[in-house]
């Protein structure tokens, strides 16, 4: 058999609907999204008008997720909630994929040069921090609101970006093609965007997903302390922290809004998997 | 005695036939050479025996080791077959080994996972398997590590865990591809005298017969699945029966026809007493760095339309001499000119002579980036224009390039992973020729290919080297391809050039005791038949 003749890897989107991790964390990952899109115009209940008669109702056909302690409908709270948690994670992955992944790549690019060691020892530097309590000293300093959650947690997703596109592309840097680009008179700049980076854009997507369940996760940590989205804007950390005192009064106020959390973030880690699985061309082959 | 037999072996795996129905025997003391290039199944058959195959594999047919049917037996059965009764050594030295591992405890290991001793009497069957494969205590302690080992060494300790139970049957595959000709030399000595010693069965799968021809008691050519011929090796030799075993047998010595000599008295690329350093680690934390000369002081010139071969095995410094010529990486002392302008690492080196040189490297796998299209892959020189072409004319000119090098225009719109290695080099050779340079550097550029695929390339270079009146510098570890393409040789060692002249002149009447050694380790199938019937 010529190596022509090899079975060919299917294509990367029927190798996507063949892997039952994507397929089930995309249909997690939707709910929320098409929740918090769908909150942009319609919530069942307004969720700024307080209505104290009706407090800590349990789930009824009314409020199909109960009411909290002022009134309000939780099941329109946790969607107004998904809002803040999918903006914040998103803009703060695209902070870390913005300016981390250039930096790596010039980086890689530059190896061994001054450059190299002063980004990577930067990225060491940022790293040897606890991220969250980093982030809890920025929100305190300039003040809790969801956009310094955002930055802060934005900020301690560059080095991640940045380690992972350095590790990827130094490796493909030995590769033979780059020397030919080489040969070609391509220089380090060029080369970095047109050869290295669809190389690498595997790792950094399926990183992202990482990074973005990480993201909702650190902005419902920062709310729980009270230093992320402010009132009346609502947020599943949040929601959970003042909740937590009725925990044995009304146990579904701290439910859904923990629920939230889990299965976005296992939502977002499944799709992660299945797209790790299926983009990697070798898995695909031996998958099939 | 028969120590392997296998009949009607059928292999297939996800419903795509893999082998059609072999049968060879292996008789005790004998080396049977599997023959056959990628694809031919031969791989797949040394599989079968060991029953290591992938999933979705289905297996018919009987293998039957020294009587007893292995088809028959359940996993744990065969885990006690493996290693103590049939032992492999596979091709690449530098994945087969535990790099975290000392290497006393993987040779130990064999012993140990059979239930053959103690952890001390293992150590001890390892020392002694070591010192039998030619790693003698003194300079090879149990507690070496692999990479402390040079490619050769670690294929003796490869051939060690496989012999360490001293089994029936040991099959190597390819276990020399991937080393240079005189460490592959050695080991197939070293092969070939452990069969000897304890009457072993060596199934010897390789794709030249170069390689086998001067040690296999029989041959079996694999073609597709199926055996096309088999028998005793001197019969296989003196009339192969088969079209397949004649082709194999005329490309492993392959000469290109070579047209007049229209080399020209002027210089293209000149070479002068250039140094290339590395810097090595500090020995201790104040000490300063070391250096190390991968380069040291190599001087030679490549006149127009002249191909030059450049020979040394692997770490002589040429693959770093090939990218210091290229203007990639900076030199530490010397000069290098391209038709009498300076190459310099640095970016200001003009693109007009940038334009000058071009290169093929050796693995056709890792020399395209395998998400642009071919025509963005051939193009790619086309940077160095100073003027972008117009879409069509881009076009125009790669479909010329793939049809130079017998692909068809119509291949532009493919990608990469469509085509085989042959394919492959086929390209990187239009993606060399596209800008028309006046140098071509082959680095090791037809090494990996199987032996038909690399006589057709070698005529390629040749027929190209005569219509386009390029130079080539042929850079390889194997003597006999660059004796077929060049004018001149120059043989480097250890950074420096020890021998220079013209090629003829060079293998006739070598001067330099390495260039000797050089010559007589370079598998070729005419003096292995010769020393055959010496012996």
């Amino acid at each position: 058999m010529s190596e022509a003749d090899l079975p060919r890897a299917p294509s990367r989107f029927v190798a996507l609907l063949g892997t039952r991790s994507f397929v089930v964390g995309v249909l997690l990952s939707a709910v929320f999204l098409v929740g918090g899109l769908i909150s942009l115009v319609w919530t069942p209940y307004d969720v700024t008008v307080l209505a104290i008669a009706d407090r800590l109702r349990p789930p009824s056909p009314s409020h199909w997720f109960g009411t909290d302690q002022f009134g309000r409908d939780v099941l329109s709270m946790v969607m107004v909630g998904a809002r803040t948690s999918i903006a914040v994670g998103l803009i703060a992955v695209g902070i870390g994929v913005a300016l981390g992944v250039p930096l790596g790549l010039a980086a890689a690019a530059l190896r061994g040069g001054f450059l190299d060691d002063v980004i990577m020892r930067t990225n060491d530097l940022i790293f040897a921090f606890p991220s969250l309590v980093i982030a809890i000293l920025i929100t305190a300093v300039f003040g809790p609101g969801a956009v310094n959650a955002i930055i802060a947690i934005g900020i301690f997703n560059i080095p991640v970006f940045a380690r992972l596109a350095r590790g990827a592309a130094l490796s493909l840097w030995t590769r033979d093609f780059l020397l030919a680009a080489r040969v070609a008179g391509k220089g380090p700049a060029r080369i970095s965007v047109e050869h290295i980076l669809p190389n690498i854009a595997n790792l950094l997507i399926v990183q992202a997903t990482i990074q973005f369940s990480l993201g909702i996760l650190a902005e419902a940590a920062l709310s729980y302390v009270g230093l992320g989205a402010q009132p009346p804007v609502p947020s599943w950390g949040r929601m959970l922290a003042e909740s937590q005192t009725l925990i044995g009064l009304a146990p579904h106020v701290a439910l859904f809004p923990g629920f939230a959390i889990v299965l976005t973030v296992l939502g977002l880690n499944l799709t992660g998997d299945g797209l790790r699985d299926a983009l990697d061309p070798k898995l695909r082959r031996g998958r099939t | 005695m028969t120590l392997l037999s296998v009949e009607d072996l059928t292999l297939s795996i996800n419903g795509s036939p893999i082998l059609n129905g072999i049968s060879f025997d292996l008789q005790a003391g004998n080396v049977l050479g599997v023959i056959g290039e990628s694809g031919s199944g031969k791989s797949m058959t040394a599989y079968s025996v060991m029953h290591l195959l992938p999933g979705g594999s289905e297996l018919n047919g009987s293998i039957r080791l020294k009587g007893h049917d292995l088809t028959r037996l359940d996993e744990a059965a065969l885990c006690g077959v493996r290693g103590a009764q049939i032992g492999m050594v596979f091709q690449e030295p530098m994945t087969a080994l535990n790099p975290v591992r000392t290497i006393g405890d993987q040779v130990a290991e064999t012993v140990e996972v059979h239930g053959r001793g103690t952890r001390r009497e293992a150590l001890q069957v390892a020392r002694r398997t070591l010192d039998r494969v030619g790693l003698p205590a003194d300079r090879f302690p149990l507690d070496r590590y692999p990479h402390e080992l040079s490619g050769g060494q670690r294929q003796r300790v490869v051939i060690a865990m496989a012999i360490a139970l001293q089994p029936a049957v040991l099959i190597a595959d390819e276990p020399t591809t991937a080393l240079d000709v005189t460490t592959q030399a050695q080991i197939l000595d070293l092969l070939r005298g452990l069969v000897d010693a304890d009457g072993m069965g060596l199934l010897m799968i390789s794709h030249d017969l170069g390689v086998v021809a001067g040690m296999a008691d029989r041959l079996a050519i694999m073609r597709r699945g199926d055996i096309v011929e088999a028998g005793p090796a001197d019969e296989i030799f003196e009339a192969p029966a088969h079209a397949y075993t004649r082709a194999l047998i005329e490309a492993s010595g392959h000469h290109p026809p070579r047209g007049p000599d229209r080399t020209r008295e002027v210089p293209l690329l000149e070479v002068r007493d250039v140094v290339r350093t590395y810097r090595t680690p500090r020995p201790t934390f104040l000490a300063p760095p070391g250096h190390f000369r991968a380069v040291d002081g190599v001087s030679f010139s490549v006149r127009r339309g002249e191909n030059v071969g450049l020979v040394g095995e692997s770490g002589c410094g040429k693959s770093t001499l090939t990218r210091a010529i290229l203007g990639l990486d900076p030199i530490q002392g010397g000069e290098i000119r391209v038709a009498g302008n300076v190459v310099d690492a640095d970016r200001r080196m003009a693109r007009a002579d940038r334009r000058r040189m071009q290169v093929v490297f050796q693995d056709p796998y890792g020399s395209f980036n395998p998400r642009h299209r071919v025509e963005r892959l051939v193009a790619e020189p086309f940077h160095l224009l100073d003027e972008p072409l117009s879409a069509g004319e881009r076009r125009r000119r790669v479909g010329a390039a793939l049809d130079r090098v017998g692909l068809s225009a119509a291949d532009a719109d493919r990608y990469i992973h469509e085509f085989s290695g042959g394919q492959r080099q086929r390209i990187a050779i239009a993606r060399a020729l596209i800008i028309e340079p006046d140098l071509i550097l082959l680095d090791e550029a037809v090494s990996a290919l199987d032996v038909s695929i690399r006589a057709q390339i070698l005529d390629l270079l040749a027929d190209l080297s005569r219509r386009l009146n390029l130079s080539y510098l042929f850079i390889s570890h194997d003597l006999s391809v660059v004796r077929a393409v060049t004018d001149r040789v120059l043989i480097m060692r250890a950074g420096r050039i020890v021998e220079e002249g013209a090629t003829e002149t060079v293998f006739r009447n070598p001067q330099h005791a390495y260039t000797r050694q050089l010559i007589a380790s370079s598998p070729d199938i005419d003096s292995a038949l010769a020393q055959r019937k010496i012996s």
